[in-house]
């Protein structure tokens, strides 16, 4: 798994109009997803201990919820330009 | 020399058996003594991240359209990865319901069908892949890693 993005770099730029260039600090949400994963784990934990007891077939939340921390941890890198005559929506994750 | 080398050897001179008898029974020999000595380990013994490094990380889509509509996308081959096997883990009435929608959108990809050893399969035919469009309206398409 790679270091989360830490910054998000956003451009949207329309001829005749102000564009929009952001930087955004995803690092600092960094805390906060970290708290929101660890209060979630616990649910997740249980819920996949019950559904196995119930006897349920899927029991998977918990790997389900690391899985999906782990997509945002790859996405560091990705590029996103989408531009035409009449507007450009840069989206850069670093 | 091992001992039955050199009397395969010997054998060979005496010319109780051919050349090419002998190549055989030291072949098997080789074989033999590899397999006894465990299994075998990795070919490269070096520092592995050149290598590594040299392998292709994004996967690039562009699409230069002719009317002027470009669209350039840069997406980590490990967040194709990720994506995928996260798709092994939706649970099944979930992933029903993203089948439903993607077949009603003209995509008709059922990833409950996709196991973790086609994931890997998948994800290394990709980077060997490269797509190459050209459009008749000028409209063009690649599709490639790097």
């Amino acid at each position: 798994m790679n270091v989360p993005p830490a910054i998000l770099h956003l451009v949207v730029a329309r001829p005749g109009r102000r564009s929009v260039r952001l930087w955004l600090p995803l690092f600092l949400l960094w805390p906060l997803a970290l708290a929101l994963g660890v209060l979630a784990l616990p649910v997740a934990i249980v819920a996949d201990v019950v559904l196995l007891l119930l006897g349920r077939r899927y029991y998977h939340y918990t790997i389900l919820l690391a899985r999906i921390f782990a997509l945002f941890g790859e996405t560091r890198g990705m590029d996103i330009r989408i531009n035409n005559e009449n507007e450009t929506f840069n989206l850069t994750l670093y | 020399m091992s001992e039955d080398r050199s009397r395969i050897l010997s054998l060979l001179a005496a010319g109780k058996i051919t050349a090419d008898e002998a190549e055989r029974l030291l072949d098997a020999l080789d074989t033999g003594a590899a397999a006894a000595a465990g299994p075998a380990g990795p070919a490269f013994t070096g520092d592995p991240s050149p290598l590594v490094a040299a392998l292709p990380k994004y996967l690039y889509v562009q699409v230069n359209g002719s009317t002027g509509d470009n669209v350039h996308l840069k997406i980590p081959l490990a967040l194709v990865r990720s994506g995928l096997k996260l798709t092994s883990l939706i649970p099944a009435q979930a992933m029903d319901q993203i089948n439903k929608s993607m077949s009603e959108h003209g995509m008709s990809i059922d990833f409950t069908n996709l196991k973790p050893e086609d994931i890997d399969e998948l994800i290394e035919s990709l980077r060997e892949m490269e797509i190459n469009v050209d459009g008749k309206d000028g409209d063009v398409v690649r599709v490639y890693c790097a």
